[in-house]
């Protein structure tokens, strides 16, 4: 089958809630997820990610557009996109009375897997996602962060063609959290396919081949978080302690961000040797780094919504 | 990259896949709650020991009603499970997009409850048996018609579940149903202790009817050509439909509106 696994054009979705005014949660999202991709879907609290993940997941019914998975309508025939997909719900929990080994095994089981796929797979799981030490215990007694993977591991351990990932690492430590990660690329090299969202930008970052970024139910950005970063003026960004003052002769360089008597300028990596000879004849102390994600997302978002 | 999603993972969804995995779920989930197997029987032993006190000749009546309650109050649990993992533990996202069916998500949860919560019902089916000297034949039917009660129950549980947004208006609404139909019509006490002009009515509920029916058995009612036919075809028809319904509805709420 050549179909991409995902692939939406112009969805929409608007609740009606007897009594309130309607709710546009999606505004018409085009997105496609190519075989084997990594995708993370970003957007402040309310964007519309959660509904569009339920849409393409066949859990919610949209008001209108086209969405498919492996080429299959998931508005007209939901039962032929489910046996390719599996679900990270956003605040799902695992059964509090059974212990993970005993969850992970009996979802398998449920999903139609194999006695021996099953057996192995949970194995694989509980060891890869770190849970040796309590994967006997009841979920009851597990902390917030052990209850969570066992959820991501349930899902993880059934290899889906397409995973969808709903803040699957929310609430998890940064070592629990690069497990996922890890699992999660082994899962696209043995030709899974995976659309998440997250909060974390340093995780979208570190994971996702290419994201979107939602506002108010539209894709207001798309590709890889260097794509983003330039869309934002540069990859590189230079902070000068006392620079304020000297604001005007950087503008130039980027764009500038004065904070007190401190200057942070954003800069391509190619006018760099120029800004810093500025600054030493200036005789300002200069410090280097990376844009991150989660700066170029604040300056993207915020654009945007001041232009709303 | 490849383009081929790998085929050995996709499981094609049969009609009731996943039941018995499911109903084994259910069961470990149930298990864990012993007290709750023991307080299943409160209402009905309070039942029995009042009819005892005021007629000591019902005891069989009583002990009869009392199983075909117990059958009947397991919808209740049916309906208070189905909302509470939909609701706190988003369990129809985790387990329904994906190859499991929707039916057999339905049917392993109440199978799964009705295993657990067997063995008080069947001890209260033995005292029947031997207490209101049960003949064989009767025996069996008091068994057929408890698992017709408690097919309908579930399926009705299963359906009222889904229009729940959260878990604190259910307990009300899902007590006051099921101890409603399961208590004041003749469960518990003979048919003909039942206002006459209400009798139909109370052939066509369920319990009742099936209550009836087994009275008629031991003599302690008398059914009429159209009575007996009315209760028995009337239970299996509104179980048969109720099933049905079921198993369209659980399909069909799946995916949110
Ligand atoms: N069942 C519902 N009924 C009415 N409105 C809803 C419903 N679910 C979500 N919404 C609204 O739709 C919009 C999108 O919600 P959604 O859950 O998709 O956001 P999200 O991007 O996942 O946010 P978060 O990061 O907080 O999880 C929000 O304005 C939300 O209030
Ligand atoms: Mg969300």
């Amino acid at each position: 089958m050549s179909a991409e696994p995902l692939w939406s054009e112009n969805l929409r979705k608007t609740y009606a809630t007897k009594g309130v005014p309607p709710v546009e949660a999606l505004a018409g999202v085009s997105m496609n997820v190519h075989p084997g991709e990594r995708v993370a879907l970003l957007g402040r609290n309310g964007a519309g990610k959660t509904t569009f993940l339920r849409i393409a997941s066949t859990l919610l019914r949209p008001t209108s557009g086209s969405i498919r998975v492996f080429g299959h309508d998931v508005s007209e025939h939901p039962e032929r996109a489910r046996p390719y997909i599996a679900v990270v719900p956003q605040e799902g929990k695992p059964f509090f009375h059974l212990p993970p080994r005993e969850m992970i095994y009996t979802y398998l089981r449920a999903r139609g897997l194999s006695r021996e796929t099953s057996q192995s797979r949970t194995e694989e799981a509980i060891e890869r996602m770190g849970l040796t030490d309590f994967a006997d215990r009841l979920c009851i007694t597990l902390s917030g962060g052990q209850r969570q993977r066992t959820m991501v591991a349930t899902v993880i351990a059934t290899q889906a063609p397409l995973l969808f990932l709903d803040e699957p690492t929310i609430g998890m430590d940064p070592f629990a959290r690069r497990e996922v990660w890890a699992s999660l690329r082994d899962l696209t090299a043995k030709g899974s396919t995976i659309l998440l969202t997250t909060h974390y930008l340093d995780e979208a970052e570190a994971l996702s081949h290419r994201l979107y970024i939602v506002e108010r139910g539209k894709v207001i950005v798309s590709g890889t978080s260097d794509d983003l970063k330039r869309s934002v003026g540069g990859t590189l960004k230079v902070s000068l302690p006392e620079g304020a003052a000297h604001r005007e002769s950087f503008r130039s360089f980027g764009e500038t961000v004065a904070d007190g008597a401190s200057l942070t300028i954003i800069v391509h990596p190619e006018r760099l040797g120029e800004l810093m000879a500025l600054a030493i004849q200036r005789q300002l102390t200069a410090t280097v780094g990376p844009v991150t994600l989660e700066e170029a997302f604040l300056r993207v978002v915020g654009r945007k919504i001041d232009e709303d | 990259m490849r383009t081929d999603p790998p085929a050995d993972n996709i499981r094609p969804t049969r009609p009731f896949g996943g039941t018995l995995a499911f109903l084994w779920t259910e069961m470990l989930v149930q298990a864990h709650e012993s007290l709750a197997m023991a307080t299943s029987m409160v209402t009905q032993t309070v039942l029995i020991l009042f009819v005892y006190i005021l007629n000591p000749g019902l005891i069989g009546v009583a002990l009869i009603g009392a199983v075909l309650f117990s059958a009947f109050t397991l919808g209740q649990r049916v309906l208070n499970e189905a909302a509470y993992i939909r609701i706190d533990h988003k369990a129809n996202d985790l387990y329904l997009a994906g190859p499991m069916s929707p039916e057999g998500y339905f049917l392993g949860m109440a199978a799964g409850i009705l295993v657990v919560y067997v063995a008080p019902i069947a001890l209260l089916g033995g005292l029947a048996v031997v207490v209101g000297h049960l003949s064989l034949s009767t025996s069996l039917e008091l068994l057929g018609l408890s698992g017709l009660v408690w097919l309908f129950a579930a399926s009705i549980g299963y359906i009222f579940s889904t229009f729940f947004r959260d878990n604190r208006a259910i307990w009300a609404y899902a007590s006051l149903f099921f101890n409603v139909f399961g208590v004041l019509p003749p469960v518990f006490y003979p048919l003909g202790f039942f206002p006459e002009p209400l009798r139909p009515v109370a052939l066509l509920m369920p319990p009742s009817a099936a209550a009836a029916l087994l009275q008629s058995r031991i003599g302690e009612a008398t059914l009429s050509m159209g009575q007996t036919e009315l209760a028995l075809f009337g239970l299996i028809t509104e179980t048969a439909l109720v099933f049905l319904l079921a198993i369209f509805w659980a399909r069909r709420t799946v995916r949110g509106p």
